[in-house]
């Protein structure tokens, strides 16, 4: 008697401790999955963080009658020239650094700053010069002015792993500079002329050569064109569509046939809409390659499904009553359905359209058939000039070999997250107001 | 309110969509358009992008198509449906400019910029190896001589395999495809002169020229050498996580990572920017681009920016494209290049041959 | 110019509006009191239809006619500000001739009622035509390409090598154009994707629906929706710049020979993306599944364990596989964490370490760059264009079927 009991024991035991294993599991499963999500946002916001911050030295700048032509005292000249610029650069280095007239070292003091640097002060100047002629006063031939200068990316990259050194991940990035350079760094920095500033120019600015005038703002204008096109087309065509299934189509073939076109068209993988743009829009209707027209129509195709399908659910959900008091007190059909029917399930429409536009901010596959890959330094002004999008930004740096832009392609990833965060949380309380009011 | 309800606003919004398609007909196309090699796209990028901040107007659009694939699009025909200019990091042929003026582009203008290395390289971290051409024909061939006179495919797997000097590693290339300019010049070079190292394909190449090229030029499809696409940076980055493998790819994109590659050296010389410039590094061409004469005067700004492409700024000794990593030309060449922007030179088929 | 035209739309857009008010208050003039009071409304409404139909009509024309045809001409020839001008005022004319000269027994309301309706249904047919514009135009492609490669080369070669020369004296490669390699490369990746993706997703599916607390259920969940939420790109940037550099190291360590680009790495991550769908399709599965089937296998002394796995996951099978098989063919047709973390050579290998290409990267590759539509280079994007579309539709047909054939054994 007493061995049964205890082989029923030892079984039970077995039994409850499988129980606890397939509870474990489970939350092993999900732990692993929180996990990633954390290293996941870890390791992309480490890389993003250096990509807001740029190093500038502050150079004392003279602006020599030698270099400038007239005499002290004298107001700025009305035309300067990239090269009187950099020969100013030079002189401000030199005063830094030692003089030195040889052109190699020359040439390697101006890539400590960024390539653009002699161009925009260039601009500045002639840009200080328009202002002060209007105020009579200002900058002269002679005068000493104190200005900021950006460091070029591998300066950059080798000053900020001399502050944070204990990293060590940044080792590649120190040995990139030549050691003369190293050194002229160093003495800029002892000298403390070495700031760092935060890099609005990332927000501003569109895409460049160079990574420290590298910006989103191009990429996010041309999304923004897209994005817009997608919605001007999907929405009505998609509610059209939701409120032509749902309230008007008699139950036939033929709507059979649409409701299996709408539920192959969501499992299309986003490559093939794609070709389909490349093969019709570009090749037979000769749009605008590039274009962010051209994005926002394969955009809209794409989105279509998701707003009929939350559309439908919307209308579902509105309760049959309001219909049979409406078509009872004498309207018709249509009048039942866009006066009362529609108002009532226009959150939960809108939830769903707001969702579909969060995806196709991130899809980059099909932008990439299309064209949208060409090299954009300025945002697109209209949707029919080229334009570049968020995602394929993302793309286009991820792979560069500079750290800057692989830094700035996670730094885009971020704002691009921020976006969907802030869509998806404005579609969810809509979803919520439109809950507590059904 | 009737006008912010929907049933008013979606007509509406439709007919303002219409109106903007319509409204892209009727005007011109006021960016310049740029396509072609790969290699020369750092450069031209640049020059674009200084170009439209200093003049204050829209950079030109410059897509990397590779060099076959630009000519092709710019020979396509005239008009805003096709690019203004076609960057090439090999010389135009014959038969593209035929092409060209058979579709209607009959004025076009070659303008060299300069020159440039193709360069192999490897990781910092890969062990180092000195080629010659010889070597890297039994390496990249797709055949190779059997030594009885005939051809048998490439059996070679590993490096030692062709001379024991060489570490014992899988060969392993990572290349540009068939329509990219750095690939036509790379063949015509070294699989050219690695060949004819070779007697029976030396004699060949003097009987039977055109024989000689289907076998010597052909690369092996094998998996040594892998089709990488158009996108240089990509091969710097597959280079660099992958310490076993080689690049090929212009001699800029060395410059610019010197931190993270090494270039071999090729028949004993480094691939250094004095070695280029000298014409001792065996393995340099000259990078152009070509312009539509028909488009200028239709397209805003066209010669303004061939003329500022081929300025001392730019192209000059102390240019800012020499900083790229650009090897520049010869002072004469550099001033016939000039005249030939504003003169509008033309060339001509016999030209090229 | 571009921004000139746009302001002019708007603009007229607006002179639009105002003139359509007007004419509905034309409309609800004496002129119109006499229609009866059943169609009242919907005439005014069918004035404003008018004016917007026209107009959409007239500017729509020089698409629809052919080049040089006068009509065409005659609009086509002036400023955009013009021609938005010329439309409206022709738009506003025809709704003014519907006001003043339509009979009084004209029912407005059933040809409100029957254009709307027309136009609902018009919209509707537009995923039909999406799909079968998809569908034309990659087979007219891939047709194009079957007359230079035939088709049991494509579907059975061994050797894919497309790069082909576009000029006569090029030499390019061989132009071989069998697909295997390429279809094996992807359905390598898609094993790890979904051997990832299936563990996980399933056991915190069961976990989250049959054992946890509601408090855990409903903050876990939002947070693994999150994962769905997160768009390709972002995880192909992960997968090149963090996890393949993380994998080759930790293979250097242990002596392995792995690829900077292994599909390990891109697999992972694609499995890592797939976990929401799996997880939400198993939960609702499960969820389906009838309480007194749990609560008979309790009542008979089985741990709760012992009632998901014999006795509820049996019953929501159907399910769980509608949502592997979508996981499935999500991961075969999902470009962006390939094309950033894969390879590009054509291998023949099982080898998870090594660095296969996948149906997705070729297309890509394929056709950022040459755009002539006569090579068979170009063409053959397109028909692994088609075939990546009819194995992603056979795939979903497939786990539509499972879910009506085989779905919820017990009402």
């Amino acid at each position: 008697m007493n061995k049964t009991l205890d082989s029923i024991d030892k079984h039970l035991k077995r039994r409850h401790r499988a129980d606890r294993r397939y509870r474990l599991y489970g939350q092993l499963a999900i732990v692993f999955a929180l996990l990633f999500l954390l290293m996941f946002f870890f390791s992309i916001i480490t890389r993003a963080l250096p990509a807001f911050w740029y190093q500038t030295a502050s150079l004392s700048l003279e602006l020599s009658a030698r270099v400038l032509g007239g005499e002290a005292g004298d107001p700025l000249p009305r035309e300067i020239s990239e090269r009187q610029a950099r020969k100013l650069l030079d002189a401000a280095l030199a005063l830094e650094l030692g003089p030195s007239s040889e052109r190699a070292i020359l040439r390697a003091r101006r890539a400590l700053l960024t390539p653009l640097a002699a161009l925009e002060l260039k601009k500045l100047l002639l840009e200080k010069r328009y202002k002060d002629q209007e105020r009579e006063q200002g900058v002269r031939i002679g005068d000493k002015l104190l200005l900021p200068f950006a460091l070029s990316s591998e300066s950059g990259n080798y000053i900020s792993s001399l502050r944070y050194s204990q990293l060590g991940s940044k080792e590649e990035e120190a040995s990139s500079l030549p050691e003369p350079q190293r050194r002229s760094l160093s003495i800029l920095q002892q000298r403390g002329l070495i700031e760092k500033r935060f890099n609005f120019a990332f927000f501003v600015r569109s895409d460049s050569r160079t990574a420290t005038s590298a910006g989103i703002w191009g990429a996010l204008v041309g999304s923004f064109w897209a994005l817009l096109i997608a919605f001007i087309l999907a929405f009505p065509l998609g509610l059209f569509t939701a409120l032509h299934l749902q309230e008007f189509a008699p139950r036939n073939r033929l709507t059979y046939v649409i409701e299996v076109a709408i539920y192959n068209l969501a499992a299309v993988p986003s490559i093939v809409f794609g070709l389909l743009g490349l093969s019709i829009f570009l090749n037979w209707w000769h749009l605008p390659r590039s274009a962010s027209l051209v994005g926002g129509l394969v955009l809209a195709l794409m989105t279509l499904p998701t707003i009929v399908v939350a559309s439908r659910n919307a209308l579902a959900s509105v309760s049959e009553g309001i219909r049979s008091a409406g078509l009872a007190l004498g309207a018709s059909r249509e009048q039942v359905v866009f006066h009362h029917v529609l108002p009532r399930a226009m959150p939960g429409i809108l939830t769903g359209t707001i969702i579909g536009m969060a995806q196709a901010l991130g899809e980059t596959a099909p932008l990439l058939m299309i064209g949208m890959v060409a090299f954009v330094a300025q945002a697109p002004m209209t949707p029919l000039e080229p334009a570049t999008a968020l995602p394929v930004q993302i793309f286009l740096w991820a792979d560069h070999p500079d750290p800057a832009f692989s830094s700035r392609s996670a730094a885009a990833i971020l704002v691009m997250l921020v976006f969907l965060v802030v869509m998806n949380a404005a579609a969810v309380i809509l979803r919520r107001s439109f809950e507590r009011r059904g | 309110m009737y006008v912010l309800s929907l049933r008013f606003l979606l007509p509406s919004l439709f007919a303002l969509l219409l109106t903007t398609l319509t409204s892209g007909e009727a005007y011109a196309r006021e960016r310049i358009r740029i396509v072609g090699s790969s290699t020369v796209f750092p450069f031209a990028t640049v020059v674009a992008e200084r170009f439209g901040l200093t003049r204050g107007i829209a950079s030109p659009i410059i897509e990397s198509t590779g060099t076959g694939g630009g000519i092709k699009l710019f020979c396509r025909g005239i008009g805003k449906d096709s690019p203004d200019i076609a960057n090439a990091s090999s010389r135009m042929k014959a038969s593209q400019l035929k092409l060209c003026i058979k579709n209607g582009v009959a004025s076009v203008i070659e303008v060299p910029i300069g020159y440039d290395g193709i360069v192999l390289t490897q990781s910092l971290q890969g062990k180092a190896m000195d080629l010659t051409l010889r070597h890297l024909y039994m390496a990249l061939a797709k055949s190779v001589p059997d030594g009885a006179g005939g051809f048998v495919g490439n059996p070679y797997q590993s490096w030692s395999d062709i001379d024991e000097s060489l570490p014992d590693a899988n060969i392993e290339v990572l290349g540009p495809p068939p329509t990219s300019g750095t690939r036509v010049a790379f063949t015509e070079i070294v699989m050219d002169g690695g060949a004819r190292s070779f007697p029976q394909l030396a004699a060949l190449r003097k009987s039977d020229k055109k024989a000689f090229r289907k076998i010597a030029y052909a690369i092996r499809e094998d998996g040594a050498y892998i089709d990488s696409g158009e996108n240089d940076n990509l091969i710097v980055q597959k280079i660099r996580r992958n310490p076993k493998a080689l690049g090929i790819f212009g001699f800029s994109f060395l410059e610019n990572n010197r931190s993270l590659l090494r270039g071999l050296k090729v028949d004993n010389v480094a691939p250094e920017f004095v070695n280029i410039a000298d014409g001792s590094y065996p393995v340099a061409r000259s990078l152009y681009f070509y312009l539509k004469g028909e488009h200028v005067g239709k397209i805003p700004h066209l010669l303004d920016y061939a003329n500022s492409f081929v300025s001392e700024d730019t192209i000059g000794e102390d240019g800012f494209l020499i900083d790229e990593g650009l090897i520049p030309l010869s002072e004469a060449a550099m001033k016939r290049a000039r005249e030939d922007v504003s003169s509008m030179r033309v060339i001509r088929v016999s030209d090229l041959k | 110019m571009g921004m000139l035209t746009f302001a002019a739309s708007v603009f007229a857009l607006f002179a639009l509006v105002g003139f359509v008010l007007f004419l509905r208050t034309v409309a609800r003039s004496r002129a119109f009191t006499h229609r009866d009071a059943y169609s009242f409304p919907s005439a005014s409404l069918l004035v404003g239809f008018i004016a917007t139909i026209s107009t959409a009509f007239l500017l729509l024309l020089p698409f629809l006619l052919p080049r040089a045809s006068i009509p065409t001409i005659l609009l086509g020839a002036h400023s955009p500000l013009v021609l938005i001008g010329v439309c409206a005022l022709l738009g506003a004319c025809a709704s003014l001739g519907f006001v003043f000269y339509a009979p009084r027994s004209f029912p407005s309301r059933r040809f409100v009622g029957a254009s709307v309706r027309v136009m609902l249904f018009l919209s509707s047919t537009l995923a039909v035509a999406t799909t079968v514009a998809i569908v034309a135009s990659l087979l007219f492609e891939t047709l194009r390409f079957l007359e230079e490669v035939p088709l049991g080369d494509f579907l059975f070669g061994l050797h894919w090598s497309p790069q082909t020369a576009l000029f006569s004296d090029d030499i390019g490669s061989s132009g071989a154009f069998g697909a295997i390699p390429v279809v094996l490369g992807t359905f390598l990746i898609t094993l790890i994707a979904i051997s990832v993706a299936v563990p996980i997703g399933l056991f915190a599916a069961v976990y989250l629906s049959e054992f946890a607390h509601k408090r855990t259920r409903s903050i876990v969940k939002p947070i693994l929706e999150i994962l769905s939420g997160i768009p390709t790109v972002v995880y192909g940037f992960f997968a090149a710049l963090v996890l393949a550099p993380l994998i080759s190291k930790l293979g250097d360590l242990i002596g392995l020979q792995v690829a900077s680009e292994s599909a390990l790495a891109a697999g992972m991550v694609m499995g890592v993306m797939l976990i929401p769908f799996v997880s939400s399709l198993s939960d609702d599965a499960l969820a389906a599944v009838p309480r007194d089937i749990r609560d008979a296998s309790l009542a008979l002394g089985a741990t709760q364990s012992e009632t998901v796995a014999r006795a509820v996951l049996p019953a929501a099978f159907p399910g769980v596989l509608a949502g592997v098989l979508l996981a499935f063919s999500r991961a075969v047709g999902e470009t962006m964490i390939v094309v950033m973390a894969a390879g590009l050579a054509a291998k023949m290998t099982f080898n998870p370490l090594a660095a296969p290409t996948t149906i997705t990267v070729q297309i890509v590759t394929l056709l950022v760059g040459d755009q002539e539509f006569d090579s068979s280079k170009t063409l053959s994007a397109f028909a692994l264009g088609m075939l990546l579309f009819c194995l992603t539709l056979v795939i979903n047909a497939s786990a539509l079927f499972a879910t009506r054939r085989y779905g919820s054994r017990y009402e």
